[in-house]
């Protein structure tokens, strides 16, 4: 709102300088000795108009600042302040005294003053001069705790200084993005920085993920879950039971059991090490901490095995690993088994971390230790793990939504004040037209051609409106036709598309599991499947393990392939439709995230599909075997998404370094049609669209798998240097313009969409699916969310109940009912702003009549002043030959000097009544003035 | 280290960090810039008042790669220059840019953009600049109607008071407007 406020006050005074500047021009220019010049050439006038009456005007309007503009301490300068700092050296100059001298400023404030002197639009030497003089200034010092608040800012400043200074020495890819500036202009550096700003963002929320819920898991020992004992009795399951079905567990179902028997899986069936591994995240992979599976459910330092011999083995025994979680007070366990004395309940965070004092050790103890593993078991530390592993993952999405939101608002803001620019359209191309950061000869030629195009394009854009609103009608209804036809065409292509990429997953599934088709669902497809399988069986071990990857990555290539493909498709059918060359670009951009996001869509539904059976003997088996439900079913949704990740990457490479380059070769050593045929352009949004898949793809699989964060950090970094390659040897810069700042929102409104849209699965997986009972820090339970539930209820009474208040409809309506009044509120502030404006604009105009109005009567009376004093000057002459007429001559002098038209009507509008009013005032003074100068 | 020659003075390196946008660093990237040109003509120790006052000739600075395509490579050297004629001196090419750098506030660059814009320094952007900046923009590739037909749309645009020509405050206010500026007037060094 200040701001806002600012600029008014600050149009406001620039409207008073105008007036004043008016009346000063009244005041001074007539008398004295400017009144010759002007005789002698009437267009000197010009000197004197308001726009011209800068410096006058602002020192008028600058005492009235001067108290504002030294208090204001930030130095982001508003237009109107860097403006009158400049002018206020001016003013320096012309007075040569400075104000300075005349109003004591403290320290503080000649600081504030020495740093704003870089802002100044004078010559360096003149600069220098300032500062000296501010520095030599007496000035006032300052005391106490304003001292201590100045200088405390000055170290800041030197610290931000230092910072910068660093930053610039570290500053990643600073002359690779100088290249790219230089060869391609600044629509496509934005684009880079895109990428470094993701790469950094993905960096970050690795650094929370990793400091959160890897480390732990690496430094502290796993404490001993209870061992499987098959032969328990049945637990009776409190959490699923309804009135109607009893739910019971048994033993060799129990989280424990279900852990050693995946556990043995991997073992035996996924314990060598191949390559290929690496790339399916499978074997060895699966046992890593790459993956969801392999998180304990365990609260370090809380021991199940210890606490189970203090309870009486109850019913529960068996499902202990779940049922301390969902039922009982877990701090009152803790606070009493280590007979600690300070016995406050520690609320939801410090359930996280929990240092007890009671276990003393010293200096000398940690010599003891061997291993870090050591010191931390004996250190007494809980760390509820799969809470932390549900707020990490919560922070580092809302980390993400912030960063994204605050970069799209920013966007906004500079989109709201470009909605005024739109009237601008000519200057805009012409003043911000040119790149300034160009520096290759090519691309600036280019560069000129693109420009010219531009400029001839908006020349005819109203000749191709008129076309286009006089079709007629029968093109009209074809244009339609065809319109339909192939946003029809396109729509079966995106569903051909997303049922090929089902039945490839469900053949691949097939292969790989071989559970999966005794799905009767599928008997149709059995028959087909059974071929593949007669197919794939090889003959060698080799040979059966590529033919396994080739259908592990079946579906995938083929998304990647339809990525590469559909594209190119839709930019033909798309040359039909007849749009404008704008709308094109968004056309084609918004059907190609469809595919994209319809691909991905058809894999989640298909996961979905699979890991969301009811399985009917849920108490007999561990998971859903007869489905097809993998063991582990996150840590196989996290190998997809890794492997949808690299394959990804990898067809970068492939089609950046063998098919484009060679493409680029050619091109470029050929000189006929073919050359110019297979020549590429930069396509920006196809670039774009190609990095927030694989970020949207990391979103979606950073819960199943930890690292995926730290793997995109790492290709986005590579990345960074395939599309370096990409843009400067394999194309040529674009015809088309790119604006960094229309790039620069389209990126973030294309991150933002895929964002939102790849939360909702996240979302729906944790709060909804069963999580599998035989991995992950949730194992047992019946969703993650229940986790969080649980963690909640052992909040103390009060802050619980501030909780649930915020969700009841005696907090919500009234909240509600505040948030539409102070939406009613700036709706209307800003109605009033936009009126504000347009009267402002109006009385601009207005004034601009009025001006150009008197200068017309000046310039008129100025010349019958000139052809005055000729006559007088010519009866002078003759009144040397013949003195008897003069006094009559000089009668009939006065009555040929015709009066000056008074000016127009007053305006209907408020703001110029009285302005032509005074004016009209003025005028008549001058005619008074012009008959006073006549009479004598 | 102690071999090094010292090319500025503690000094006046804090008087450049003051006056302009750059820090300690980024000030002597730019002095080799700017030594690069004409490695003869300019010392390599700066600290003597003479030295800074060397001036780099309009056709040398010209050839700066950040310039050299620029069309309006020599009316940024006008602009800049204190003796009118183009030629530089560091001080001058500092400033320069400066006023190119990321962290230089709009406000400050569209004072230069003007003074770059207008051709003949009245004050004023008028047709004849207009056309001016249209050849120099577009390799004077337009023809005569078009520039006329074009400068007739700006100043329909910009100019407020009616005067047929654009006062600083009228570009202003345009390029306040304007998404672009603040991306396009913008030299990385």
């Amino acid at each position: 709102m200040s701001g806002g406020k600012e600029k008014k006050s600050s149009r406001s005074s620039k409207a008073q300088g105008w007036e004043e500047a008016g009346s000063e021009f009244y005041q001074e220019s007539y008398p004295g000795d400017q009144m010759d010049n002007i005789h002698r050439d009437p267009s000197k006038l010009a000197t004197l108009l308001p726009s011209k009456q800068r410096v006058a005007t602002n020192r008028r309007g600058r005492q009235a600042q001067e108290f504002k503009t030294t208090r204001r301490r930030n130095s982001t300068l508003t237009a109107t302040r860097t403006f009158r700092r400049g002018s206020h050296y001016q003013e320096i100059q012309v007075a040569t005294l400075p104000d300075l001298s005349e109003n004591l400023i403290n320290e503080s404030q000649t600081w504030e003053e020495i740093r704003e002197i870089k802002a100044m639009p004078v010559h360096m030497a003149q600069k220098r001069e300032l500062k000296n003089q501010l520095q030599n200034a007496t000035k006032l010092r300052l005391q106490g705790f304003e001292q201590i608040k100045w200088k405390r800012r000055k170290a800041w400043q030197k610290i931000m200084t230092k910072w910068s200074e660093y930053l610039t020495k570290m500053e990643l890819w600073r002359s690779s993005l100088k290249t790219i500036e230089g060869n391609f202009g600044t629509g496509v550096v934005a684009y880079f920085v895109f990428l470094r700003w993701l790469m950094v963002l993905n960096l970050l929320i690795f650094t929370i993920i990793f400091m959160f819920i890897i480390l732990p898991q690496l430094v502290l020992i796993e404490p001993k879950d209870l061992p499987c004992d098959p032969n328990a009795p049945p637990v009776f399951d409190e959490k699923r039971s309804t009135a109607n079905e009893s739910i019971w567990i048994y033993a060799n179902t129990s989280v424990q059991c279900c852990r050693e028997t995946y556990l043995n899986e991997i073992k035996h069936n996924r314990s060598e090490f191949s390559i290929l591994h690496l790339f399916q995240g499978t074997g060895f992979m699966e046992k890593t901490f790459l993956f969801y599976g392999m998180y304990t459910h365990q609260i370090y330092g809380y021991d199940p095995l210890a606490n189970q011999q203090q309870q009486s083995y109850g019913s529960n025994s068996y499902n202990e690993g779940t049922s301390f979680m969902s039922n009982r007070n877990l701090d009152n366990f803790i606070v009493d088994e280590n007979n600690s004395t300070n016995n406050n309940s520690t609320p939801f965070m410090n359930a996280l971390l929990n240092f007890s004092d009671n276990n003393n050790i010293t200096t000398t103890d940690l010599t003891n230790f061997t291993t870090w593993r050591e010191f931390f078991s004996k250190l007494d530390i809980y760390y509820d793990l799969p809470l932390a592993y549900i707020i990490v993952t919560i922070v580092c999405y809302l980390y993400i939504l912030v960063s994204i939101v605050k970069a799209v608002a920013h966007e906004f803001k500079d989109r709201l004040v470009e909605g005024e620019g739109q009237f601008y359209q000519y200057c805009n191309l012409i003043f911000c037209g040119w790149d300034f950061s160009l520096h290759n000869q090519k691309s600036a030629q280019i560069k000129h051609k693109a420009l010219f195009n531009e400029i001839q394009g908006l020349m005819h854009i109203k000749r191709y409106e008129f076309e286009r609103n006089n079709r007629t009608r029968d093109i009209m209804f074809k244009l339609i036709l065809i319109r339909v036809l192939i946003n029809i065409l396109v729509f079966i292509i995106l569903i051909v598309c997303a049922a090929v990429i089902f039945i490839l997953f469900n053949i691949s599934l097939s292969v790989i599991e071989p559970n999966f088709e005794t799905v009767t669902r599928y008997r149709s497809f059995n028959v087909f499947m059974g071929q593949i399988k007669k197919f794939s069986s090889g003959t060698s071990e080799l040979d059966q393990q590529f033919k396994i990857l080739f259908y592990e990555f079946l579906p995938y290539l083929c998304i990647v392939i339809f990525n590469l493909l559909v594209p190119i498709l839709f930019n033909y059918l798309i040359q039909f439709e007849q749009y404008s060359p704008l709308f094109v670009i968004k056309m084609n951009l918004f059907r190609t995230i469809g595919l994209r996001l319809s691909s991905l869509a058809v894999l989640i539904s298909r996961f979905y599909y699979l890991i969301s059976a009811k399985n009917e003997n849920s108490n007999t088996e561990c998971f859903n075997e007869s489905y097809g439900t993998p063991m582990c079913w996150e840590t196989f949704i996290g190998q997809q998404f890794y492997k949808l990740f690299i394959i990804d990457f990898a067809t970068h490479i492939l089609v950046t370094f063998f098919v484009n380059f060679p493409r680029a070769m050619i091109a470029r050593h050929m000189n006929n049609a073919f050359a110019r045929f297979i020549e590429m352009d930069f396509e920006l949004s196809k670039h774009v669209l190609d990095v927030v898949y694989s970020q949207t793809i990391c979103w979606l699989g950073t819960f199943y798998a930890p690292f995926l964060p730290a793997i995109a950090a790492v290709l986005i970094f590579f990345m960074f240097y395939i599309k370096k390659f990409a843009c400067l040897v394999n194309s040529k810069p674009s015809t088309i313009l790119y604006r960094a700042s229309r790039s620069n929102s389209l990126f973030m409104i294309i991150l933002l969409l895929s964002f939102s849209i790849s939360i909702i699965p996240v979302v729906y997986a944790i709060a909804e699916i069963m999580p599998s009972r035989s991995c992950g820090p949730f194992r047992g339970l019946n969703s993650v969310w229940e986790r969080a539930i649980n963690a909640f209820e052992k909040l103390p009474k009060l802050l619980q109940d501030i909780i649930f208040f915020f969700g009841t409809s005696s907090f919500a309506i009234p909240c509600f009912i505040v948030l539409i009044l102070f939406l009613y509120y700036y709706y209307s502030v800003s109605a009033a702003n936009k009126h504000m404006v347009q009267v402002l604009k109006n009385q601009l105009v207005l004034e601009g009549h009025d001006k150009q109005f008197l200068l017309n009567r000046l310039s008129l009376f100025i010349k019958q002043q000139q052809e005055y004093q000729k006559r007088i000057q010519r009866q002078f002459y003759d009144q040397a030959s013949t003195t008897t007429n003069s006094q009559q001559s000089q009668g009939i002098n006065m009555d040929t000097i015709p009066p000056p038209l008074l000016p127009r009507a007053p305006r209907s509008e408020t703001g110029s009544n009285d302005r032509s009013e005074r004016s009209s005032i003025e005028i008549k003074h001058h005619s008074r003035m012009s008959k006073d100068i006549g009479d004598i | 280290m102690g071999n090094k020659v010292v090319t500025f003075t503690h000094e006046q390196l804090d008087n450049y960090q003051d006056c302009t946008f750059f820090n300690k660093k980024e000030i002597l990237k730019v002095f080799k810039k700017f030594r690069n040109l004409a490695p003869e003509l300019i010392p390599l120790e700066m600290t003597t008042p003479e030295s800074v006052k060397i001036r780099m000739p309009k056709d040398r600075i010209v050839k700066l790669p950040e310039l050299i395509e620029n069309p309006f490579a020599e009316r940024v050297c006008e602009s800049f220059s204190k003796d009118g004629y183009g030629n530089l001196n560091f001080e001058e090419f500092l400033d320069c840019l400066s006023i190119f750098s990321e962290n230089c506030p709009r406000d400050l660059k569209i004072y230069y953009a003007f003074k770059i814009y207008d051709y003949d320094g009245d004050d004023f952007i008028s047709e004849s600049d207009l056309r001016q900046v249209l050849k120099d923009l577009t390799k004077n590739e337009l023809t005569n109607d078009e520039h006329q037909k074009i400068t007739e749309k700006i100043i329909e645009e910009g100019d407020i008071d009616n005067d047929g020509k654009l006062s600083f405050l009228e570009f202003e206010t345009v390029l306040k407007r304007s998404p672009d500026f603040i991306n396009t007037f913008h030299i990385r060094i």
